[in-house]
């Protein structure tokens, strides 16, 4: 799976689980999650989760916080790295 | 509905009023436990029911074990006993058999499965109700355990209890994260059963304190990820709040058939009281609330069965059901007059059950948060 790809299948995620009804056009590489509000703690533990499933890596609880999982383009980077380790 | 099904209830029906006379006293006032009859509804194998054969328990489907549920609801008065059975079913039974290793599994589950053991759900402190996740019970990783310090309450079964699913913080700075789970059984140095909680309904089910002062527990006792508490948690909330109800559906049913009983044969202006409009409305109502009920609570059946997720519709169940049965109980009350409000016949003891039932596996508030926030607010 290419990056993009990657941000896709974590887009459709984020949109279908915590933003129903909203387009994907607003939900973009950069758009805030996590300091924006869209994501709380709870929704994150389960975004991480779904990518834990989804590309076969293990995010740690110290992993999971804003450097990491605010913005689709960030996690992105985190499963690139974790699978090229 | 299968044949296998309707059998099923059957069953439970014969076995709910053979076991459970209704006149038996069942230690309401005293807040009793019932033992007796724990170890009745063990040999009738509930507490085995949705547990896989080859851990001791009968592997049924989840629809199958909320129509026992329902139908025990029915025929058992005691609810505080059934409700013990609930929260050892859901917040011991299913975590371990979801997230325990293939030796936890070995080790807990004939045991909780045959009912020999008794569960209880070490989640909620004094500062941690429905802010769960802010819970300051610590646990330190050494090389070989997790050292527990700090104090539950509102512990169902506590008491009477052989073990814990307990849940502790690594680091509250890692908030959700940062919570792991552990099967801790009662045994182990360092945990204390502390002052019994009264309450003013479901008085026959425990309720206590637990302590954990140094208390270690064995890396192998870690139930779940560490750092992946809150998901079993939530986990067993979902399962917890999409069947507990399912009681209360037969009581509500039991309740409707007392209520069309008592005024078709209680005559007041020389007529049965059934035929003043208003009186009848109230029992029209109590109709149309239980067969609004059932499809919610069947409904969790149906998902978990075919393996899907019911966090939005266990929370619609538990929030609509639990508002239900204490409205169904308050008319039941009304319909009986003054002799509703007696303790003499049992009527004011369900409104007592019913209200407890807003509160617990999260108040209604916090059921329409998740709703709200499964809509995308
Ligand atoms: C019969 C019974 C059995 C129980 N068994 C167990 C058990 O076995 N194990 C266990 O761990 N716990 C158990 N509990 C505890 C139960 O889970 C908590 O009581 C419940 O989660 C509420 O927490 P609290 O009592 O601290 O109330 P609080 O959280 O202090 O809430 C007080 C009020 O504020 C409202 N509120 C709080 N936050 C919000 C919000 N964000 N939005 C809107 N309203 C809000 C609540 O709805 C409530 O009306 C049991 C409780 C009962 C009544």
């Amino acid at each position: 799976m290419d990056v993009t790809e990657m941000k896709n299948t974590v887009r459709e995620f984020i949109l279908a689980e915590f933003l129903p009804g909203e387009s994907s056009a607003n939900l973009k590489d950069d758009t805030p999650l996590r300091t924006s509000g869209v994501l709380d703690s709870m929704a994150t533990l389960k975004l991480v989760s779904f990518v834990e499933d989804k590309f076969g890596i293990e995010v740690e609880a110290h992993e999971a916080g804003v450097e990491n999982f605010d913005r689709i383009s960030d996690i992105a980077a985190l499963i690139e790295r974790k699978k090229g380790a | 509905m299968s044949t296998e099904r309707e059998e099923l209830i059957r069953a439970a029906l014969e076995f709910g009023r053979r076991a459970f006379p209704e006149d038996r006293p069942t230690g309401e006032a005293e807040g009793e436990f019932n033992r007796a009859g724990w170890k009745q509804l063990a040999e009738f194998g509930l507490f085995g029911m949705p547990v896989p054969a080859s851990h001791g328990g009968l592997g049924l489907g989840l629809g199958d074990v909320i129509a026992v549920m329902e139908t025990l609801g029915y025929a058992i008065a005691d609810q505080g006993l059934l409700f013990s059975a609930n929260a050892h079913l859901w917040t011991n039974v299913i975590p371990v058999l979801i997230y325990g290793t293939a030796e936890q599994k070995q080790e807990y589950l004939p045991r909780m499965a045959s009912g020999e053991w008794i569960g209880a759900n070490a989640g909620s402190e004094p500062d941690a109700g429905s802010d769960i996740f802010a819970m300051r019970t610590r646990a330190v990783k050494t090389a070989t355990s997790y050292v527990l310090n700090g104090t539950k309450t509102f512990c169902t079964n506590a008491q009477v209890a052989d073990v814990f699913v307990a849940y502790a913080t690594l680091d509250p700075a890692l908030g959700p994260m940062g919570i792991t789970s552990f099967v801790v059984p009662r045994s182990t140095p360092g945990v204390t059963v502390g002052k019994h909680i009264d309450k003013m309904g479901l008085r026959t089910s425990p309720m206590g304190e637990v302590i954990f002062e140094d208390c270690e527990i064995p890396l192998a006792n870690r139930l779940g990820r560490e750092g992946r508490g809150a998901q079993v948690f939530e986990c067993a909330m979902e399962w917890e709040r999409g069947c507990i109800l399912a009681n209360c559906l037969g009581v509500m049913r039991r309740q409707l058939e007392k209520a069309i009983a008592h005024c078709q044969t209680r005559k007041q202006f020389g007529k049965s009281i059934g035929k003043f409009q208003s009186v009848a409305n109230r029992i029209v109502d109590m109709k149309l609330r239980l067969e609004t009920c059932r499809p919610l609570v069947r409904r969790i059946g149906e998902l978990k069965d075919s393996g899907k997720a019911a966090d939005l519709e266990a929370a619609m169940a538990k929030l609509y059901v639990s508002e239900c049965y204490v409205k169904s109980s308050l008319d039941l009350i009304q319909l009986f007059g003054g002799y509703g409000y007696t303790t003499e016949q049992g009527v004011e003891r369900d409104l007592r059950d019913a209200v407890g039932s807003t509160l617990y596996s999260g108040t209604s508030e916090i059921q329409r948060n998740i709703i709200a926030k499964c809509l995308g607010l």
